[in-house]
């Protein structure tokens, strides 16, 4: 069961866009395709898509290889709005649930249920570009589900949204995975959806660079901090600990990277000999922490992007 | 064959009824039904209506045996003769001279206006010089048959030679060719404009991830060529109404054939021709760089329209007029002229169809591989290279 990336490659001229990338998207947990500007995820997903052949490589569902009906069936949300701007709202909904080979009375009746789940449903008569931003975004969304897809493919869905929006989108996005939906969605903000996806596929130049469960990729990265702040300038309780780096001390916070062979609360019991721990607590690295160590890239001062 | 079909078939009607809802589509629609209204009106509010009429002035009352002949033959050429009689010859000559009377006969006198009148004295003199010629005759002691058998009389029937065999076909030949350059230029806009639209409204990413681009291609210009055809109806339906009613538009009478290879001839070239214009839409970047995009596109129909005005109606023979009658681009256009002329072989009209229908297969392949490509380079005008050969794509 699943979507399987197997070896992609697409080269465009002279660039390289995708350089082999494979991973697994499991149905059933939202999966973030992550990566900076220029990795390559937006190739992928429309190679995905089959708006692009790749050079090589393959995608398969359910231990197939995907052909066009099957694609038909899924659900894609472009990066740019692809709505027609002169249409009613809720024929633009009914046209593409039509496209995806639905008849007219059961894409209207669908269309009319997501509007209203989208909280769009006053505005079926009104025309497209009549709507706002958020408004146009909410009915792309209901263009890409109206057919009840078992794969639904969203390129960077939370780039430029306010907090509630994201919220919105990833609590309907969230439903349709729990329904048994294969839900993938690309991003370069990596800290942004850190707390929206389960499993993530990160890509750079081309490649892929980490895949798993985040939770897991965060808790076993060996990049775990522990973050005091003791009432006391000592540090003399740190020599034993000589695999333990000081990654900042200041005058409130001794923060401190640690080997996976080395148990935080032992550190905290060292400290509480010392002084004082008047506040403590483990830090799991970032998704832009995991990323750069995996890409083998330093931060840059901007971040990752 | 079916789901492929079923997507063009929703692309095609979405344009088609997003097309006739728009402003612009209903306004031209107008125009063309008064164009065309007006076109069967005016000839009849301003034209001759029935047959002509001619005014004869006579010294004294008409002569029974004159009027006798001139409205037998009146009968035949489709002309009505009014008479009106003037007491002199002075007054004869007075009512031709102000325009009271086309002609005007007094004695051995035969008045002529020198403005108008045409044949009319001509065949009053004729006439005169029958009447005296059989009545001199039946003098000098023929029976009346003998006399009517020397009237019975023809001069040769008369046939004008020229490069076409019949104006009338080659009238329809010519009407095809504006037609079609008209139509396509018109909705050859309208399908560069609605490609580049659904490329600068990123619509095409969405639609390519569910179908080919030929589909998606095909319907749009099924959309616009069905919208064009709607308007071409309009245009020609008064006309056709009138034709049917009252016979006397005009028109030359045209065969049903000659018809029907122009409609072929009009799907042909429109199919041809669409794609180009699609192709060229799914280059630009900006909506506003539509005109611009389109005009080599545009400047090959004029050139292949000039080209099958002169050459074939110079000589629809020539090595030229064959070789502009065959090639793809300007055979839609010089066909139909030269098929119209009566001197093309059969054989040469269904290779050019042939030749036509192939070359618009080539090019919706051509125009969905750049489709494809292009639709997908944003931020600047596409350059050709870009999408025939293997550069980059965004």
């Amino acid at each position: 069961m699943g979507l399987e990336i197997l070896n992609v490659a697409r080269s465009f001229g002279d660039r390289v866009a995708l350089d082999g990338v494979s991973f697994d998207v499991a149905p059933g947990v939202l999966t973030g395709l992550l990566g900076p500007n220029g990795a390559g995820k937006t190739t992928l997903l429309r190679i995905m898509l089959g708006v692009f052949n790749p050079d090589r490589g393959e995608v398969r569902y359910d231990g197939r290889p995907v052909g066009e009906e099957t694609r038909r069936r899924w659900g894609y949300m472009p990066q740019e709005r692809g709505l027609y701007p002169g249409m009613p709202a809720g024929d633009q909904v009914v046209h593409f649930g039509r496209l995806h080979g639905l008849s007219r009375r059961d894409a209207t009746r669908r269309a009319r249920g997501l509007l209203e789940e989208l909280g769009l449903d006053d505005r079926w008569a009104d025309r497209t570009d009549r709507l706002s931003g958020g408004m146009q975004q909410r009915l792309q969304l209901a263009t890409a589900l109206v057919h009840d897809p078992a794969v639904i493919v969203l390129d960077e869905p939370f780039s430029g949204l306010d907090p509630v929006a994201v919220a919105s989108l990833s609590g309907t996005l969230q439903q349709r995975a729990r329904g048994g939906c294969i839900v993938l969605f690309s991003s370069h903000q990596l800290d942004l959806v850190q707390d929206l996806c389960e499993d993530i596929a990160m890509v750079d130049r081309g490649r892929t660079v980490l895949q798993g469960h985040v939770a897991t990729l965060r808790a076993s990265s060996g990049r775990r901090q522990l973050r005091l702040h003791v009432e006391s300038p000592n540090r003399d309780w740190l020599l034993p600990y000589a695999d333990v780096t000081v990654v900042s001390d200041e005058a409130d916070q001794l923060r401190l990277a640690f080997p996976p062979g080395t148990d935080p609360l032992d550190l905290l019991d060292a400290a509480r000999s010392a002084g004082r721990v008047v506040d403590f607590g483990l830090d799991l690295p970032t998704l832009s922490q995991l990323f750069l160590a995996a890409a083998g890239r330093t931060l840059d001062p901007a971040g990752v992007r | 064959m079916g789901t492929g079909w079923q997507g063009t078939r929703l692309v095609a009607q979405r344009g088609l009824v997003e097309n006739v809802k728009s402003r612009s589509f209903k306004v031209v629609t107008g125009l063309l039904l008064l164009l065309s209204l007006a076109g069967v009106a005016l000839p009849q509010i301003l034209g001759k209506n029935g047959p002509t009429t001619y005014t004869l002035a006579t010294a004294g009352k008409a002569p029974a045996d004159v009027v006798a002949t001139l409205d037998a033959a009146g009968k035949t050429a489709d002309f009505h003769v009014k008479y009106v009689s003037r007491g002199d010859q002075d007054a004869v000559r007075q009512a031709v001279r102000d325009g009271h009377a086309t002609a005007g006969l007094a004695g051995e006198t035969l008045y002529a206006s020198a403005k108008a009148g045409g044949s009319f004295p001509v065949v009053v003199a004729q006439v005169v010089v029958a009447l005296q010629t059989s009545r001199r005759l039946a003098q000098a002691g023929l029976s009346p048959q003998q006399v009517a058998d020397l009237q019975s009389v023809r001069p040769p029937q008369q046939v004008t030679v020229g490069r076409v065999k019949d104006e009338g076909r080659a009238g329809v030949g010519f009407g095809v060719g504006i037609v079609l350059y008209v139509a396509i230029i018109f909705a050859g806009t309208a399908i560069a404009t609605a490609v580049a639209m659904e490329k600068s409204t990123g619509i095409s990413e969405v639609l390519l991830a569910t179908l080919r681009p030929s589909q998606v291609l095909l319907g749009t210009v099924l959309a616009v060529g069905t919208a064009t055809l709607v308007q071409l109806l309009v245009l020609a339906a008064p006309l056709a109404v009138a034709v049917q009613i009252t016979d006397n538009i005009g028109l030359p009478p045209v065969a049903a054939g000659d018809i029907a290879l122009a409609v072929a001839w009009f799907a042909l070239g429109f199919m041809l021709y669409a794609f180009l214009f699609a192709a060229s839409g799914a280059l630009i970047n900006r909506i506003t760089e539509v005109n611009s995009a389109i005009l080599p596109v545009t400047m090959t129909l004029i050139i292949g329209y000039v080209l099958a005005v002169t050459v074939v109606t110079s000589d629809p023979g020539s090595g030229w007029s064959v070789a502009v009658s065959m090639f793809p681009l300007t055979a839609p256009l010089a066909m139909p002229t030269r098929w119209a002329s009566g001197e093309v072989p059969i054989y040469q009209l269904l290779l050019a169809m042939a030749l036509t229908a192939a070359a618009a297969l080539l090019l919706v392949s051509l125009a969905s591989s750049i489709y494809r490509r292009a639709l997908l380079i944003t931020g600047h005008r596409v350059r050709l290279r870009e999408v025939i050969g293997g550069r980059a794509v965004s």
